[in-house]
Order: structure tokens, then sequence, then C-alpha cells
């Protein structure tokens, strides 16, 4: 697992590549935004830890850079000054993840884990629902070619309904899914959820029938 | 004793003048009155006495008199009006005189008639009018003397003194009133400035309104010039703090990752220390970060902002990490929902509000927006009651949450609020869990 470390301090850098090479992460360090726009652009990693506060050209620029060029690899942004307004900037821009200075050592590299499992789980196919497209890989979603942010929850629900080849799954099934079986029934939260996904994915996608549960239209009968 | 009051001062000062000067005119009133009694009744007295002279003539047993002054008064014993003539041996009297006589002359000239106050009989006090006259020219000089009680003139006078004091005295009550209001209304200005001084505490951008009095207007000026450099000067110290704020955050990570170092090499005391001081020090500078943000929101009254797309941006952070994934998240925000913040800030306030709720949410965040009155916006969420009680009751109580649990978070975001204008509180939710709410009483502007 190849992971890129792009940070200017000169004991923060090589503390973070002793630390994720003590997790077994291959680390390689980048200590400024050119240096690391140049090695994004052109080598495979497995995840990226970007500094947003970086010499030469800033972090977020070096990460819409690699966005534009498709570079899909996941990318946990550093932010120095954990303002809410700079990690919404940070993951418009295209990251998966965000953590404040200072950081725990542990704490990163359980979501440089999480980021690199979550990207290397995905096949990459898409789902055509009606109007809906899903891309597992990505795990993002277009209505009529618009890009829809869903959240990894919203995902896995319209993901499980689209695998269930037109059947209505009730809310008890889909919060054993979701929440996992040992979990009380949460039949707010579904509901909820429901009303949600319709608010942003239009009215007719997801029916409820009543005494079934729920299915998603255009997926059999 | 010195009088520290200026009003007192301006009110003892009128006073005592205006009456300085009404006293000066009650004496000079007085005295001028008194003169012209003694003018008029000289005036009277000369006509009498030439009336007296031309009935007087002289024949071998002395003085005699035709006919004599008409006034009957002259015959009343004791009247207070009296004449004599005396010379040659004889004397004349009028019959008021009865068995007395008028005191001898001292200086009257035989050319004129001369006046003065004298004692006479009867124990009256006299004004009295003589002249030396020969009534034929080998004849002897007769003294002619007419004279009048001054009692009559002198009540009148002291009379007069006495209702004019009375008058006068109202008089002084009334300009003493009049420099009263004057002083009131002098003196406005001052306490006018003084309650929008306590404004301008308050509100460091406030300032004293211009173009009032044209004596007012320099000092308006200089206040406000003295608030607007002390104003700089703070924001260049906030600006510096934040900046000093920021620029330690490396530092403080690479303490870190010296502590980490340290514990590596077996020194965990020492790596401890290192921990808890960075620890000391992340709080500062969160702090001053936060209060610099607070500053700034205080000093930009006309911000605006859409509640929604905010919320949503912010979800959207918060889906991707591990506890927002988990959740579902409400959001019953109209389109037109407008808060009178700047998008920033309003971002920071809602972030640590629903970066609070994710916490300690066990399914659900719900995200709403109430615009019965003004605009509310509610975050709750569906934790554990005993946990959102606990937090509630320790808010209200000493003003923040536990430290452990967000309570930097929380009392940040009420300072936040409360420096937008806002209501801030803490609750409990239906959802069962904590609700949060950011009140602005007046509709915010579109």
């Amino acid at each position: 697992m190849r992971v890129l470390v792009v940070e200017d301090d000169p004991d923060v850098g090589p503390d973070l590549l002793r630390g994720l090479e003590a997790a077994g992460f291959v680390a390689e360090w980048s200590r400024d935004g050119e240096d690391a726009w140049f090695r994004g652009d052109v080598e495979e990693f497995d995840a990226v830890v970007l500094d947003l506060g970086l010499p030469k050209m800033d972090g977020l620029t070096v990460l819409k850079r690699w966005r534009e060029a498709e570079r899909g690899f996941p990318v946990l942004v550093l932010s120095a000054r954990g303002a809410w307004t700079e990690k919404v900037t940070g993951i418009e821009a295209g990251a998966d993840d965000y953590l404040a200075k200072p950081f725990e050592m542990g704490e990163l590299v359980t979501r440089v884990r999480a980021l690199v499992r979550r990207a290397g789980g995905r096949t990459s196919s898409t789902i055509q629902i009606g109007k809906l497209t899903l891309d597992t890989h990505r795990m993002s979603a277009t209505l009529e070619g618009a890009p829809v942010r869903l959240s990894p929850l919203e995902f896995r629900f319209i993901d499980f309904l689209a695998h269930q080849g037109g059947r209505a799954v009730s809310a008890g099934e889909l919060s054993d899914h979701l929440y996992g079986s040992g979990a009380a029934a949460e039949a707010n939260a579904i509901e909820a959820l429901v009303l949600r996904l319709r608010r942003k994915l239009g009215q007719g996608l997801i029916e409820t029938r009543r005494g079934f549960g729920y299915r998603l239209s255009g997926t059999g009968t | 004793m010195i009088v520290r009051s200026l009003r007192i001062r301006l009110m003892l000062g009128a006073a005592v003048a205006i009456f300085s000067a009404l006293a000066l005119a009650w004496l000079a009133m007085t005295l001028i009155f008194e003169h012209h009694l003694e003018q008029r009744l000289e005036a009277e007295l000369t006509a009498q006495a030439t009336l007296l002279l031309t009935d007087l003539s002289r024949n071998a047993q002395g003085l005699a008199i035709d006919g004599g002054p008409a006034d009957p008064r002259y015959d009343a014993p004791a009247s207070g009006f009296y004449w004599q003539a005396s010379g040659g041996g004889s004397v004349l009297r009028s019959r008021s005189l009865w068995d007395q006589t008028l005191p001898a002359a001292s200086d009257a000239q035989p050319d004129n008639w001369t006046h003065r106050s004298t004692q006479g009989p009867f124990g009256q006090r006299l004004f009295m009018l003589e002249r030396q006259v020969r009534l034929d020219r080998a004849g002897p000089v007769v003294l002619v003397q007419l004279a009048q009680d001054v009692a009559p003139m002198s009540l009148a006078i002291t009379e007069f003194g006495r209702e004019l004091a009375l008058f006068l005295l109202l008089l002084w009550a009334a300009l003493s009133a009049a420099a009263w209001a004057q002083v009131q209304l002098g003196l406005a200005p001052i306490a006018r400035i003084r309650r929008q001084l306590g404004l301008m505490q308050q509100r460091s951008e406030k300032r004293l309104p211009r173009g009032s009095l044209s004596e007012i207007e320099p000092l308006v000026a200089e206040i406000n010039n003295l608030a607007d450099a002390r104003e700089a000067d703070l924001n260049r110290a906030r600006r510096r703090a934040a900046d000093l704020a920021h620029s330690l955050k490396t530092p403080l990570a690479a303490l870190s990752v010296q502590s980490r170092k340290a514990r590596a090499a077996g020194a965990a005391d020492a790596a401890d220390g290192l921990d808890r001081a960075a620890a000391a020090i992340q709080r500062a500078v969160d702090w001053e970060l936060a209060r610099a943000r607070i500053t700034a929101v205080r000093q930009d009254g006309a911000a605006s902002s859409a509640a929604l797309p905010v919320v949503e941006r912010l979800l959207g952070v918060l889906e991707r990490t591990e506890r927002g994934a988990e959740l579902v998240f409400e959001v019953e925000i109209d389109k037109a929902v407008r808060v009178p913040m700047a998008a920033d800030d309003l971002t920071e306030l809602l972030g640590s509000l629903v970066e609070n709720a994710v916490r300690h949410a066990r399914r659900r965040v719900q995200a709403v927006a109430d615009t019965t009155s003004g605009v509310a916006l509610l975050i709750d969420d569906d934790g554990p009651p005993d946990d959102a009680r606990a937090a509630v009751s320790a808010f209200k109580r000493r003003g923040r949450a536990d430290e452990a649990g967000g309570g930097l978070g929380l009392s940040i975001a009420r300072d936040l609020a409360e420096a937008a204008g806002a209501h801030f509180e803490l609750a409990m939710s239906p959802l069962g869990g904590m609700r949060a709410r950011i009140a602005w009483m007046r509709e915010a502007p579109a």
C-alpha cells in the first residue's frame, strides 16, 4: 500500500512517514505543492495525506488539479485551521476525509486505513435505475446527468434496494442491513432516510408498498 | 465645600446672581420712590406757602393773616399739617399746632424756599419748608414755615417696599426656574452623549451620531476619532493574536511528534508533560481563534446568508465522518430562509452544533428552520436523554457544557450566535436527545 504524504513541516513530515510505515504502509514524502501535484499525477498511490498549507502550490489547488485529471485515489486532508469553512471547501474540492492539526497518529492511521479499505472494496460498475445512475466505485450518483451528493448511508440504502430486483423490502430488514442485525429496528430513522432521499432524488423513485416496505420504481414489477 | 455637580454649580450661580440683581433693583426702586414722594410733597407745600404769603400782612399789633390756607387739616389739632409765621416779636400759627411751636429756623434763606427734616411737636417727624421774607421794606424779617408729618409718606414707602419685595421674590423664583430649565437644556447633550458612550461600550462598532449642536460637534468628532483609533488598535491586536494562534498549530503538531519520540525512547513522564502542555496551548489557540471570529461577527452587522446551502454543505462533510456515515440527516429548511450572518460564520456556528449532535446521536440528526416569529434554527439529535439532560443543565448552570464533550464548541457557538444578535439555548429535543436553538427575534434581512 503506497501512501503519499504531502507535508512541508520538517518534524511532522518524517513523523507521519514513521507512523504510517509502522502501520504497514509504504509512505513517500513530498514537501511542496508542485512536487506533490506532479507525483500524484504520474504515479499510482493507494491514498494521499495532504496538508493544505504548502509552499509553491497550496493543497486545495493540488487536490482540485488531481480531481480534474480524474486522479481518483482517496485523499485525507490535514487542516491546520480546523475551521468548518475550510473542511467544507476541502471536501468539496474532492477530499475524502479531513483531520484537524494537531492530530493523534493513531487516529490518522485509522482514517487512512478506512479510506484505503473503502476505495479497495469498490468494483467499478454503474447501475441505472430510471434517471438515476449509481457509480459503485466512487459511491456517487447522478440524476439525469447531474451529480447528486449522497451520504454513505443513503448510498447503501439505494444500492441495497437496487439489488433486490424490484422486491419490496421492509423497514426492519433495511434497518438490519444498514445498522447490523444486532441493532433495534429503527422505523423512524428509515422513514427519515426515505424522506431525505425523496427530496434529493425526486418523489417517484422510492415507492412505499403498504404492508410490504420500500422498493425502487423501474426495477421490475 | 466644593460642589461636584456642574448642574448645582450653574443653578447656585444663577440663583445668587439673580437674587443680587433683584435686591439691588429693590433698593434703587425704593429710593427713587421715596425721592419722588418728597418732590411731590415739596411742590405741594411750596404752592400752599405761596398762598400763605399772600394772605400775610403786618399791622400795628404785629403780624396778621387774612384767611389763611383753606385746607381744614390746618385747623385740626396735631393733624400733621402745620404752618407758622414769626418775626418782629409776634408769632402766627395754624390751629393745628395748638399750644406748640415749630422749631426755629436753622439756615432758612431769604430768597428761596428750603426744606429739611426735623423733629416736630406731638412726637412727629416733620418735612418742613421755610423761608425768610420781609412783608414790607421797613419791616422786620418774618420766618414763614410750613410742615407736614412724614409718617403717612413713610408708611407708603414701607408698604411699597414690602409689596415690591414680594413681587421681586416671585420674579426671582420664576427667573430661577427659567435658569434651571436652561441648565437642563444645556446639559441634555452631555447626558445624551453619556448614554451613547454606554452603547459604544457595548458594541464597539457604534459611533456617536454626527450633526448635533455646533458646540458639541467637535467633542463628538474627537470621541469618534478616539474610538476609531482604539478599535483599529484592537483589531490589529486581534489579528496578531489570530495569526499567532494559527502559527502555533504546526509547531503544536511538531511538539506531539517530539512527545511520541520521547515516549518511544522510554521517557513516558516527559511525553506526558509535553502532551499536557500541548493540550493547554491547543485550548488557548482554539479560544483565541474563536474570539477573533466572534469579534468579526459582531462587526459585520449587514451580513446575511441563506441557511439551507450552509447546512447542506456541512452535512456533506459530516456524512463522510465515521459517525456521520451511520446517521440519517433530516433537513427541514426552506430555500428562502436567510439569517443575518455571513455564510462563513454561520458555517462555523452550525458546524460545531451539528458536529456535537452527530457525536451524540444514535440514528438521526435534524436541522429545522422555524419561521413562525423571526427566524430560528433548531439542531436536534436522538442521543441518550440522560446525557442530553446532564449537558443541558450543566450548560444552563455554568453557561457551558462539560469541557470533554465538546463544551468548548458549544460555548463558542453560543458566543458566536449572541455576537450575531441571536438568542442561543439548549433544551431537550422531541427526538430524545439535545436541541440547540438559535433564534433571531425579528425577521432577518433578505
